[in-house]
């Protein structure tokens, strides 16, 4: 069980890392809501 | 009363205390996702299910659920007015505290699991209609599925369904009376036409942080002393809550571009829905597991909710009944006689029947729930409409039920 809990956290912190981020496309709370 | 233990009295109150906050949290964890015409409405509903309830339960709840066996079904009228329920412990329960201080704290459960359902028909349910429901529905739902569960001679708990703190008996039948409440009352007016929107995040995150800390009572208090298992359970629930906000804010931020806030408080709920029912039988690795499950199991199941077009408002059956019927289920995976000796193992510590007794728990619970909701509800609309006219949907509950306005700045 522990190596499974290790393993379900690092899933996590990779996740973090390849999730994506915003460029700089999404400005104006309308388009946030536009997007949604 | 030379068998009354000061610690453990005094840490059941507390978490007794710890769990009637947990009401009015959820009104502002609900209250800040609804629009703001809405919102005194909604804030309502749990805050007058504190004071219904806590008046049920002393007249005729306690008895019903925890009175002297009927069948495995029901308790007797024995305890009727809390008659004979006094201040020596009952050992039957709890034998180091005083009878009234076990069932008080068992009323405040009685109290939030009605007001977990009010998420489902936020925005459009009548009034009327809502107090004559949760009276009807903690008598004739919660208070036997509470003695099937915890009662004395009930059949589930003959049968060795394991369930802590109330996965079954609170969260499973909230969550799956509020999926039968949304499909009865219908879709709110202008649902996908035009936006609705929660009108307070940092209401919701503060209604989220304090139902996290309302759960300690929940989960650690019911260990019934302010011993080991106490501390654990207060640990895998802590543990729980953060690996399923940590998941849900993750599955949410691959699924839609953005770390949501109020996915993360939404994943917290979940995470504590599910470590209930486990929590005086897991240790910390479970927990971990349980939490990832949760937050992405919730999550799934609310998407299929909105792919199905079902207007559950505010989420309840994805969280609560989806999250009660993972962790009834994790229970029984995970359970350890290491962690709680009174406890059954789970399947992985070498007992697959456990997992059977606890699909059984959880399959009659989803299926009575579901059956006597839908009968109240239909029962209910003979004589007062569930909804509220259009027009008063369209002006918001505030005006139109309450005749007050939440903000006038």
């Amino acid at each position: 069980m522990e190596f499974i809990a290790f393993g379900s956290f690092a899933i996590l912190v990779v996740a973090w890392l390849v999730a994506p981020s915003n460029k700089g496309e999404i400005v104006t709370i309308e388009e946030v809501k536009k997007a949604a | 009363m030379e068998n009354i233990n000061s610690g453990d009295t005094a840490w059941l109150l507390a978490s007794a205390s710890l769990v009637m906050l947990m009401t009015p949290a959820l009104g502002f964890f609900y209250g800040g996702l609804v629009r703001k015409k809405n919102v005194l409405a909604t804030i309502m509903h749990s805050f007058f299910i504190l004071c219904l309830i806590s008046v049920q339960w002393v007249l005729w709840g306690y008895t019903l659920a925890f009175g002297p066996d009927i069948g495995g079904l029901i308790g007797g009228l024995d305890w009727l007015a809390l008659r004979g329920v006094g201040m020596e412990p009952n050992a039957d329960y709890a034998a180091t505290v005083p009878h009234q201080a076990f069932m008080v704290f068992q009323m405040m459960f009685a109290v939030i699991t009605p007001a977990l359902i009010t998420g489902a028909f936020a925005e459009r349910k009548r009034f009327k209609a809502f107090v004559v429901f949760t009276l009807l529905w903690a008598t004739l739902v919660y208070d036997p599925v509470a003695h099937w569960v915890w009662g004395v001679g009930g059949w589930l708990r003959m049968l060795g369904a394991l369930d802590f703190a109330g996965g079954t008996v609170v969260h499973l039948t909230s969550g799956v009376s509020a999926l039968v409440a949304a499909l009865v009352l219908g879709r709110r007016k202008g649902l996908g036409s035009e936006a609705i929107e929660p009108h307070d995040a940092t209401m919701t995150v503060l209604g989220a942080s304090l139902l996290w800390f309302g759960w300690f009572g929940f989960n650690a208090g019911s260990a019934l002393t302010s011993g080991g298992l106490a501390a654990s359970a207060f640990v895998v629930t802590n543990t729980a809550a953060a690996m399923a906000a940590l998941t849900w804010m993750t599955v949410s931020w691959l699924h839609k571009g953005a770390p949501s806030v109020l996915g993360a408080s939404a994943g917290a709920v979940a995470g504590l829905v599910a470590i209930t029912p486990a929590s005086g039988y897991v240790d910390v690795s479970a927990a971990i597991v349980i939490g990832l499950g949760a937050g992405t199991i919730c999550y799934l199941g609310i998407q299929l909710t909105k792919r199905l077009r079902v207007d559950d408002a505010l989420d309840v059956f994805g969280v609560h009944g989806v999250g009660g019927a993972w962790g009834a289920i994790a229970t029984g995976l995970f359970a350890s006689s290491a962690v709680n000796s009174a406890a059954a193992n789970g399947l992985v510590n070498g007992n697959p029947a456990q997992l059977g007794i606890q699909l059984v728990a959880v399959a009659a619970v989803v299926a009575y729930a579901a059956v006597m909701t839908f009968v109240i509800l239909k029962v209910i609309n003979l004589f007062v409409a569930l909804r509220v006219p259009e027009q008063d949907e369209v002006l918001g509950l505030d005006a139109s039920q309450h005749r007050e306005a939440a903000y006038t700045i």
